[in-house]
């Protein structure tokens, strides 16, 4: 698919950040415009397969190269539409179609090299699929929430064990991964017990862990400009999972509209997942819509907001002051908003260094 | 017409930003073969996973028509036999990886 006809795609997964972010702050009580207001209940479905289920399917799909595995982001983009439009019963019939498009297309991948990530990878496709499929058929959404940041964990783990092949081989390392992998897996079979929950959480600071001590982050961050960047996203998201799992252990589980929940929650994907978005959105766009995102030392700034943001939300949730969780929430948006322009600028930057100025 | 090591040294333009470490010396290159007017390059990625295949072997096919003369042809292929593994790197980029 040409890179221009993937751009529907994307704006398509960015539609849902904006109406899911909106979401996000109707619920927090901030007065919010037009459709993101009508489903504050949607705001995590939103985030989570709105927008990183469609941008993960597109990149699965462009990794792969094959014309079908588009159907996955297709079909999940268009469970935005329906969800925004009213049609709430049928988004999720779509989203768990996108979704087994993208368990498809990367089952495709684990066939063409059988290796632990890919393995990975395909458990965090078939924890989407297996959300999408137990919320389809009713199940309330904190109850399919394990699920569903599974899918986001897993999907980093299984690409950030891939890219430690660069590193010296530690056999003990990828034992400890596979350990990891199977108590997460174990937590979230057990999620109707009393302890699920807590072994997913256990997992995850575990994850975090592994992933803080054999990334090759903890070398690049040694480099210059872009790659350093890449890596500060990495180690500081990587702070966020151990803080997001260490929530839900201490609170005993995800009581649904605890405080807990919202600080493991957003500590989870907002903290560790979108550190993840910064970094990697300078070397994605270019990959997927095939423009220069050039690196400037400006990419920190929303990465700094969006730090000390959920570090405020997360001191609100913590004291029981509403205010600073509400607060918190209304700048977290602004760090999202703040990445969304500070990536534009670079497209534009990129764009006009490609076409120099006329001399004449 | 430049010869296979000036296609290799032309090649060590292409970074993975991600690893901080150019194509050649991460193991990506299969093979380089200049033939009359004519470049082909293999080129591999470390996974099929990865979404950045195509960009980069645009870029390895832009770096290489730099270089060359007019008229003549680059053949970027990617290729996926064998798979890379970590003993394809170059001593540079194991030392930058703390081999």
């Amino acid at each position: 698919m040409p890179p221009l006809a993937r751009l529907p795609l994307l704006i398509l997964g960015f539609a849902a950040l904006f109406a899911g972010a909106g979401a996000g702050l109707a619920r927090l009580g901030w007065d919010v415009p037009g459709v993101a207001a009508i489903a504050p209940s949607l705001h995590g479905p939103l985030m989570i397969c709105g927008f990183f289920g469609v941008v993960i399917a597109l990149e699965r799909a462009v990794a792969i190269g094959r014309l079908w595995a588009y159907a996955g982001p297709l079909l999940a983009g268009l469970g935005t539409v329906a969800a925004v439009t009213g049609a709430t019963a049928t988004a999720p019939w779509l989203f768990l179609a996108g979704s087994a498009v993208l368990l498809a297309a990367t089952i495709d991948v684990f066939c063409r090299q059988r290796a632990l990530f890919n393995f990975t990878l395909t458990l965090g496709a078939l924890c989407w699929s297996a959300g999408n499929w137990l919320w389809a058929g009713g199940a309330v959404v904190h109850d399919v929430v394990p699920l569903w940041l599974a899918f986001l964990i897993l999907t980093i783990a299984g690409e950030r064990l891939e890219l430690s092949r660069f590193l010296p081989p530690s056999p003990i390392a990828t034992c400890a991964f596979a350990a990891i992998l199977v108590v997460i897996v174990a937590g979230l079979l057990g999620g109707g017990s009393p302890w699920g929950t807590e072994v997913f959480a256990g997992g995850l600071v575990a994850l975090s862990v592994w992933l803080g001590k054999q990334d090759i982050a903890r070398r690049t961050v040694r480099n210059k400009g872009l790659t350093r960047f890449i890596a500060v996203c990495l180690l500081s998201g990587y702070l966020w999972l151990a803080v997001g799992g260490a929530v839900i252990v201490a609170a005993g589980g995800l009581a649904p509209g605890s405080r807990a929940y919202d600080a493991a929650l957003h500590a989870l994907a907002l903290g560790f997942v979108f550190s993840m978005v910064f970094g990697h959105a300078p070397i994605i766009f270019p990959a997927v819509l095939r423009v220069a995102v050039p690196y400037h030392p400006t990419f920190y700034l929303p990465l700094a907001l969006l730090h000390a943001s959920l570090a405020v939300r997360l001191a609100g949730d913590a004291t029981a002051q509403a205010a600073w969780t509400r607060a918190g929430g209304l700048l977290n948006a602004i760090a999202l908003a703040a990445f969304i322009v500070s990536t534009a600028a670079a497209v534009i930057r990129g764009a006009r260094r490609r076409v120099p100025a006329d001399p004449a | 017409m430049p010869d296979d090591d000036a296609v290799r040294e032309a090649l060590r333009q292409v970074d993975d930003a991600e690893a901080g470490m150019n194509i050649v010396d991460l193991g990506l290159v299969y093979g380089v073969e200049v033939a009359g007017d004519a470049v082909h390059v293999d080129l591999t990625m470390t996974t099929a996973a990865c979404p950045m295949a195509d960009m980069i072997v645009g870029q390895a096919r832009d770096v290489i028509a730099a270089i060359l003369p007019a008229g003549a042809s680059v053949d970027v292929r990617l290729v996926w036999d064998p798979p890379w593994t970590p003993d394809k790197m170059t001593g540079v980029a194991r030392a930058h990886f703390g081999w």
